[in-house]
């Protein structure tokens, strides 16, 4: 059929923290459909059908009518492309392997043209989701093949290199559940937690309290066994080789059964276990020295591997090591077998997130059919069942079989080497029994240890070890946030911001400011751009030294970027002037700007405030969207706002003449005076703001009256020659 | 000359409180008296000029075993090793004699000893030797073993507050402190540097975006992807560029001041040789600065310089490069203050940017530079700087090494003047280090030298604390573990996690560690790197002491229980009880200055040591009309004896009672040795500071039994018989126990007993001579190891022993411990009293402990039959 039409992508703005659509960072697109305003989906032929035949899972989306097949039920009833490009969207990245999430779309004052919002976990990502969905509708309408798997797969392929890996996600997404925010450092696992002074870090597996030294105490196996037996905590005696001979001189004084692997090898790689002569100690010799810097021979401890979790002193969990296994049919190879009864299990994948592993004839596994008298190529008679790994992936589940002992002990390893989470190596035959009377041992403590494992086991129960690391990391009721204090409004919103700095920095906090001052540390001025914006609000987020923010966000910005915080404790909204619209970023009414200021609203913490001017109408009446306190604030001393709002108990600041009231509900006190020669647009907010954050009246007064111009900021040094390129 | 029973001893010892490397020495008649090898000791000081004279007192002989003592020691010393002590003495073999030797480092020691040793065989046999190769090879290992400067400086610091520190590996890792207090360095980097900061700060780029966040000037530009887009870097800075590797350390692969297309191919290359991540950033004017923050304050801070060499329009690079060399501050590692200058490839492709070869002259006056960087490992010179540092300067280091978060952090800065602020010149800060050296800062080339070791220990542990915990070590002949054990359960009675060891094991809180005799140094040592442990009681066996030294170089409180007749007299050159008490003492010397030493006052021999001790002395006993006790309370010393049926620690008027029925070890004051090793206790509980009310709480919940305290007066009820299994091996610990059995029931009294085949005849004979006096029946049986004996030897002299007894009628000979067991219970009959004195200790108690289980429960079923008959 003829193309009724095009979808065309006109921008994409990034809006990267909380924004007027929704609380999460989100992907905005001006899109326009041009002809396409007259073609809903029911009156395009074959759409639907092809649209849900290349993505069944709509079906699970419950739009328009909050149950499953909602979205379905609006295709055929007929909706707009826009809308549907959002849906699309959102579950091309969710097949892609992101959590779901967030999506909006809405019509513009220009006709065909619509705005479509979705959640951006990762703008690369979501923008190229945006971009595969737009043409995969495009080839729906127009009847065309498309390549969905080809898309999803290539979507897929960002996510793993993009996203933040299973065990950095399991912390973060953790910490969100605490309520704590973080920020991504770079673009591999490292994350903030936390603003501020009050912040924590964490890699992968490791947090900032994750010790250098400690870590390399783990790497060298040797110098860890050495502590560990001094302190009781059976390991494998064994030597450190320098020769194939040399090794099987310690493998015959230490008897066998031995284990030969790599001194500083990874992943398992040349580690050969139960190695019976003096032969095989030298085979298995030549392949590991190839994989580290030298080689151990150890007592072969019997049993089976265990990964035991160990966090801030206490086992979180504990995984045990699958043992592969086929069973001949007569008429199989080896090699078939393994392909057809291990590695066609759907859990058995090459990606980071399968839970175990492909089955591979490696050098150790061939090692193990050689003994056995067996090759790849042999067939087994029926009924024949052949080890052929014994130490696959550590993946099932062993949490609560693990002794109290056995757990006591593993802590002590972990203490003993010095690492706040360790993984622990455990070969044990029974993990419920203590080790000694089985001869059990723990063979290796290893740093920043991952931990889907214990994520996605392969068997058993998912353990919380993101909570535990978060717990560890921020003790209950610390969610790692920083006073901060965000200002917006159309009018004197800088002036506001910098009365609020001098009362926070004046109570002792090192205090970090963006506003249109720029961004001052400790009221050191080290940028003079104009950083009411969320660059400059994120780097005062970064630093570990602030222990207060105050952040003014202009009203574009808000529009444009987003908050850079996620919450704060003090929302200030000064003004609306309906004059003042973003004509460019389609928000052309006042209603529309009420909107963008609201943000700064949304986001006030339950124990925090709103401080809102209780003469601008509008603003006074986002009182009611606020989940903590409202402080209002106004020079109409008798307004029917302020008295309503009194009337309800509630705080207020008030200013009549040259003096400021203090009001909660009927009873008031009074800072006499205070605005002579001050103006109260300023004053009054901050005194409001200050009041929230727990100030006496007497600070208030002390830190309005010592605010002068020496308080203001120091003129910047040049800094023209040490700005970074960006 | 034959030297055998080469020994280190890694701690205090009966010779020194130094390490010490001990060795056998036998010379042969000549080799006895210098004198009569007249050539070796000309020939000897001719290679070690103005050695001391060999001879103690003029005109007396000095041996072989003296001069190699000697050369050994000097070549040490020679060779820079930091030693004071060395030592020989004779045995009793004549032509036998043990010499020591201090050693900084075991190896070095060993090395010294051996090459000693070869040194005068060769002088002996009448050849050459060479001194200073010996010397040459020793200085090498010396370098290769000892500490670096970082972690040397650190160390000496800390020794100096009197921290105690060990070595973990071979090289910078030392821990500090003991059990729970135990910190760790590895040179300039401390057990809570974070690996997520130095992760960080590894990452120069994710440095650069933060340091940037905060406000603190870093040098504009970025990572680049190819030359073509470095280029574009290079010129939209308009300035000379610096081209470096993104992960890089010491310089290498940096190249500065890059202008031109042509200059930036070639830093390109050199950057792309140490990693694929390359940087582009503005070049910075002015000098190399590092700025040393500790704990969020700037310590040090020096200006550095790249080798160079100024011209004097004569001699060649390479000459000039040779006299700077010849600075005796320029040595090849990093052991001096500074390091030579190369001429290697690095520094001749620096002279040819400069359009010179190594045999160029270049023009009077010009300043040729052999290296792009100022590390001092390259040749380059350091400055202090630390007192001009502006405080806006040192305000954006510490706000670096925090914004990485690096509690112990190098900042290197560039900038014309580091007295004024970075922002007015442009200066910036260019690198962060995790780990950084502290050689420019220890020892400067030029100005102050910094006491950083200090500033970092300080981090480490707080003014007034020194990372130790309670440490109690407790000797004697007899009553040694029982003692521990108790001492133990009345620490632990305060909450503390106590770590312990003795002849069954080692136990850290309730859980057991090791188990075997773990009374000798390394036991001790393990406990002392256990991270639960808050307190620790040794048991300190003389075998110990005399193998290897104390596992630790100083206690709090040394227990002497007694030495009484002594005890393995004969073994390891110890013939008598005064030399027993000699290695013991070694406990007591080594109190710390403000410990105590606790001594049994009526014992002669410790009572002795007290003298010795540097810390204070609170004597125990019986009798507090003994001169020894009288006169210590008289001098106002804490005093602890037995008073009726009390136990009374005195000092002054003030007396502090313990009621002996609330001591159920005692038997309610019967035992007498059990009085005497809880009197030990209180002292010592009474040292430590314990309160009177936990030590009497503690005491009475004491449970000494076989589970407990195994072999030490263990009491069964068997068959309406009692029976008492006990470790005493020796005439003081036996005639304890027939003191103590006596004060107990029994018609027949029955002792089982074998003999040690390492003890000499008169104490094997000594055993049974006591024993035939208070026992009816002697069962003697041979033990498991006979320990050089031929068959029935022990027996015999045990029987010997009873020849002329006043009591015993009965004597019967078993082959095996058990045997022997089941002979005596099963002669005995209700109201009968046996004393099994225990060989192999667990095995045999487990026998009885089973045979008393079985015979209590067949009592039982006999009851439950009777019951139902």
């Amino acid at each position: 059929m003829n193309a009724p039409g095009d979808i065309r992508i006109l921008e994409i703005r990034t809006l990267r923290g909380p924004n007027r659509w929704t609380y999460r960072p989100v992907l905005e697109a001006l899109v326009d459909i041009g002809e396409l305003e007259e073609w809903p989906s029911n009156r395009l032929p074959g759409f639907n059908e092809r649209l849900q035949a290349w993505l069944p899972s709509l079906v699970e989306h419950r739009c328009s009518y909050g149950e499953r097949g909602g979205l379905v039920r609006r295709l055929a009833e007929g909706t707009w492309p826009a809308h549907i490009l959002e849906h699309v969207t959102l579950e091309l990245q969710n097949l892609a392997g992101m959590p779901g999430g967030f999506g909006k779309a809405r019509e513009t004052s220009r006709r065909a043209r619509y705005k479509v919002i979705v959640r951006a976990w990762h703008e690369a990502v979501t923008r190229r989701a945006l971009h595969a969905g737009r043409d995969l509708m495009m080839a729906a309408i127009e009847d065309r093949p498309y390549d969905v798997d080809g898309t999803l797969a290539e979507l897929r392929r960002m996510v793993d290199r993009l996203c933040l890996g299973p065990s950095t996600a399991c912390i973060t997404d953790a910490a969100d559940d605490r309520d704590i925010p973080a920020i991504r450092l770079n673009d591999g696992n490292l994350v903030q937690l936390g603003y501020g002074t009050r912040q924590r870090r964490i890699w992968t597996a490791e947090t900032d309290r994750t010790s250098a030294i400690a870590e390399g105490i783990s790497r060298d196996k040797d110098l860890t066994k050495q502590l560990l037996a001094a302190v009781g905590v059976p390991v494998p005696e064994g030597e450190y080789v320098r020769s194939a001979v040399e090794a099987r001189e310690v493998a015959e004084s230490l008897g066998y059964p031995v284990v030969v692997k790599p001194y500083d090898g990874n992943h398992g790689r040349g580690v050969f276990t139960n190695v019976l002569s003096g032969d095989e100690v030298e085979q298995a010799y030549a392949v590991a020295i190839d994989e580290g810097s030298g080689v151990l021979v150890e007592r072969f401890v019997r049993g089976n591997e265990h990964r035991l979790l160990v966090v801030a002193g206490r086992l979180v969990a504990a995984a045990r090591g699958d043992v592969a296994t086929v069973c001949g049919d007569g008429r199989s190879t080896i090699e078939q077998l393994i392909e057809r009864q291990l590695n066609s299990d759907p859990r058995r994948g090459r990606t980071e997130d399968a839970p175990l592993n492909p089955v591979r004839l490696d050098a150790a596994a061939r090692l193990e059919l050689a003994r056995q008298g067996l090759d790849g190529g042999s067939v087994l008679p029926e009924g024949r069942r052949v080890l052929i790994q014994r130490n696959g992936n550590v993946a099932i589940d062993c949490t609560d079989e693990v002794h109290p002992d056995t757990a006591a002990l593993v802590a002590l390893a972990s203490r003993t080497v010095g690492l706040d989470i360790a993984g622990i190596d455990l070969v044990v035959e029974d993990v419920s029994r203590p080790l000694g009377e089985q001869g059990g041992a723990v063979v290796e403590v290893n740093a920043g240890p991952g931990l889907l494992m214990h994520l996605k086991p392969a068997e058993g129960t998912p353990r919380p070890v993101g909570e535990a690391i978060v717990e560890h990391l921020f003790p209950s009721g610390d969610t790692g946030r920083i006073p901060i204090v965000g200002i917006t409004g159309h009018r004197g919103t800088t002036a506001v911001a910098r009365q609020v700095a001098h009362l926070l920095r004046r109570s002792g906090r090192r205090t970090g400011v963006a506003s249109g001052d720029g961004l001052l540390v400790d009221g050191r001025r080290v940028r003079e751009l104009d950083g009411a914006h969320w660059d400059t609000a994120h780097q005062v987020l970064l630093n570990r030294t602030i222990e207060a923010a105050v952040i003014e966000n202009g009203p574009r910005a808000i529009a444009e970027e987003g908050l850079a915080y996620d919450r704060c404790l003090v929302g200030v909204v000064t003004s609306l002037d309906p004059a003042a619209t973003l004509d460019d970023l389609c928000i052309d009414d006042a209603d529309g700007l009420w909107g963008v200021l609201r943000t700064q609203i949304d986001v006030v913490l339950s124990e925090g405030a709103s401080v809102l001017n209780a003469d601008d109408a509008p603003v006074a009446d986002m009182a009611r969207l606020s989940d903590g306190q409202v402080i209002l604030y106004g020079r109409i001393a008798d307004s029917e706002v302020l008295a309503a709002h009194r009337a309800n108990g509630r705080r207020a600041v008030i200013a009549r003449g040259d003096d400021v009231l203090l009001a909660i509900g009927a009873e008031t006190s009074m800072l006499a005076g205070l605005l002579a020669g001050r103006d109260p647009d300023a004053v009054l907010p901050a005194i409001a703001t200050g009041w929230a954050i727990g100030f006496t009246p007497e600070a208030l007064r002390e830190g309005i009256e010592s605010f002068d111009a020496a308080a203001q900021p120091r003129a910047a040094e040049p800094t023209a020659q040490t700005a970074a390129v960006h | 000359m034959d030297i055998t029973r080469v020994r280190a001893l890694r701690g205090p010892n009966v010779w020194s409180r130094h390490t010490a490397i001990e060795a056998v020495v036998t010379c042969d008649e000549d080799e006895r008296d210098l004198d009569r090898l007249p050539g070796v000791e000309r020939a000897l000081t001719r290679l070690l000029p103005d050695l001391p004279p060999l001879r103690s007192a003029p005109g007396g002989p000095a041996s072989l075993a003296v001069a190699l003592a000697r050369t050994a020691f000097e070549l040490q010393r020679r060779a820079g090793c930091d030693v004071v002590f060395h030592g020989e003495r004779p045995t009793r073999t004549p032509g036998v004699s043990r010499i020591v030797v201090e050693y900084t480092h075991e190896a070095v020691g060993q090395l010294a000893l051996e090459l000693a040793a070869g040194l005068l065989q060769a002088l002996r046999a009448g050849e050459d030797g060479d001194a200073l190769a010996a010397i040459g090879r020793l200085r090498e290992l010396d370098e290769d073993v000892r500490l670096g400067p970082s972690t040397g400086a650190i160390v000496s610091a800390a020794v100096a507050r009197g921290i105690p520190y060990r070595r973990l590996t071979d090289g910078s890792l030392v821990q500090f402190g003991w059990g729970m207090h135990q910190r760790r360095i590895q040179a300039a980097e401390i057990d809570d540097t974070s690996a997520i900061a130095e992760s960080i700060a590894q990452d120069k780029e994710l440095t650069k975006t933060l340091l940037d966040a905060i406000g603190v000037p870093v040098p504009a530009g970025r990572s680049v992807t190819d030359v073509e887009d470095a280029w574009q870097v290079m010129r939209s800075l308009g300035a000379p560029a610096v081209v470096k590797p993104r992960d890089g350390s010491q310089g290498r692969g940096v190249t500065v001041n890059v202008e031109t297309r042509e200059g930036l191919e070639a830093a390109w290359a050199a950057a792309t040789a140490i990693s694929d991540d390359v940087i582009v950033e503005r070049c910075i004017p002015g000098d190399d600065w590092r700025l040393l923050v500790v704990h969020h304050r700037l310590v040090a801070a020096a200006r550095r310089e790249p080798p160079m060499v100024i011209s004097d329009g004569e001699r060649t690079v390479r000459q000039l490069v040779d006299e700077v060399n010849r600075d005796p501050r320029r040595g090849d590692g990093h052991a001096t203050p500074l390091t030579r200058i190369r001429l290697d490839p690095i520094a001749l492709a620096r002279l040819a940017s400069q359009g010179l070869d190594a045999d160029s002259v270049p023009e009077p006056g010009r300043r040729v530079v052999l290296r792009n960087n100022a590390n001092l490992s390259t040749g380059g010179t350091a400055t202090d700087v630390t007192d001009e540092v502006h405080p806006e300067v040192a305000a954006r280091a510490v706000e670096a090494a925090r914004m990485v978060g690096l509690d112990i952090c190098g900042v290197d800065m560039v900038c014309r003047s580091i007295a004024r602020p970075l922002e007015a010149q442009g200066g910036a800060v260019v690198e962060v280090n995790a780990a950084p050296g502290l050689r420019m800062h220890l020892a400067p080339s030029y100005g102050k030298p910094r006491p950083l070791g200090e500033a970092i220990v300080d981090r480490l542990y707080p003014a007034g604390e020194d990372g130790r915990i309670p440490v109690v070590a407790v000797t004697g002949t007899n009553g040694k573990t029982t003692t521990v054990r108790l001492i133990a359960h009345l620490i632990a009675q305060t909450g503390l996690t106590v770590g312990v060891t003795d002849t069954n094991g080692v136990t850290v809180g309730s859980v057991r560690t090791d188990s075997g005799d773990c009374s000798g140094p390394k036991s001790a040592r393990n406990v002392l790197m256990h991270p639960d442990v808050e307190a620790a009681v040794f048991e300190t066996a003389r075998g110990g002491i005399l193998r290897e030294g104390l596992g630790f170089d100083r206690c709090r409180v040394g227990v002497v229980t007694n030495i009484g007749e002594g005890d393995h007299l004969g073994l390891n050159h110890v013939e008598t009880a005064e030399e027993v008490a000699e290695v013991k003492s070694v406990v007591v010397q080594n109190v710390a200055p403000d410990g105590m030493a606790v001594l049994n006052g009526e014992d002669p021999l410790c009572v002795a040591m007290a003298e010795r001790c540097p810390g204070a002395v609170t004597v125990f006993g019986f009798d507090e009309t003994h001169p020894v006790l009288a006169g210590h309370r008289a001098a106002g010393r804490r005093v602890v004896f037995r008073r009726g049926g009390q136990i009374v620690a005195a000092q002054r008027e003030r007396e502090v009672r313990i009621a002996l029925d609330q001591v159920p070890l005692t038997r309610g004051g019967a035992i007498a040795f059990q009085v005497a090793n809880t009197m030990a206790a209180v002292a010592a509980a009474w040292a430590i500071g314990l309160d009177w009310d936990g030590v009497r709480r503690g005491l009475r919940s004491f449970a000494s039994d076989a589970a407990t305290v195994p072999g030490r007066f263990n009491l069964f009820a068997y068959r309406g018989a009692t029976v008492i299994a006990d470790y005493g091996h020796n005439p003081d610990a036996i005639r304890a126990l027939v003191q103590a059995v006596g004060t107990l029931p029994g018609a027949r009294r029955s002792v089982v007993i074998s003999g040690a085949g390492d003890r000499r005849d008169e104490d094997l004979r000594a055993q049974t001579r006591i024993l035939g006096d208070a026992f009816d029946d002697v069962i003697l049986y041979q033990d498991a190891a006979q320990r050089g004996r031929a068959d029935g030897e022990v027996v015999g002299l045990l029987r010997e022993g009873l020849a002329g007894a006043r009591r015993t009628t009965r004597i019967d000979e078993v082959r095996g411990e058990f045997a022997a067991i089941d002979l005596a219970l099963g002669r005995l009959t209700p109201g009968d009293l046996c004393l099994v004195l225990v060989d192999q200790v667990r095995d045999a108690l487990d026998h009885l402990v089973q045979r008393v289980a079985r015979a209590h429960d067949a009592a039982g079923s006999d009851a439950a039959d009777r019951g139902t008959g």
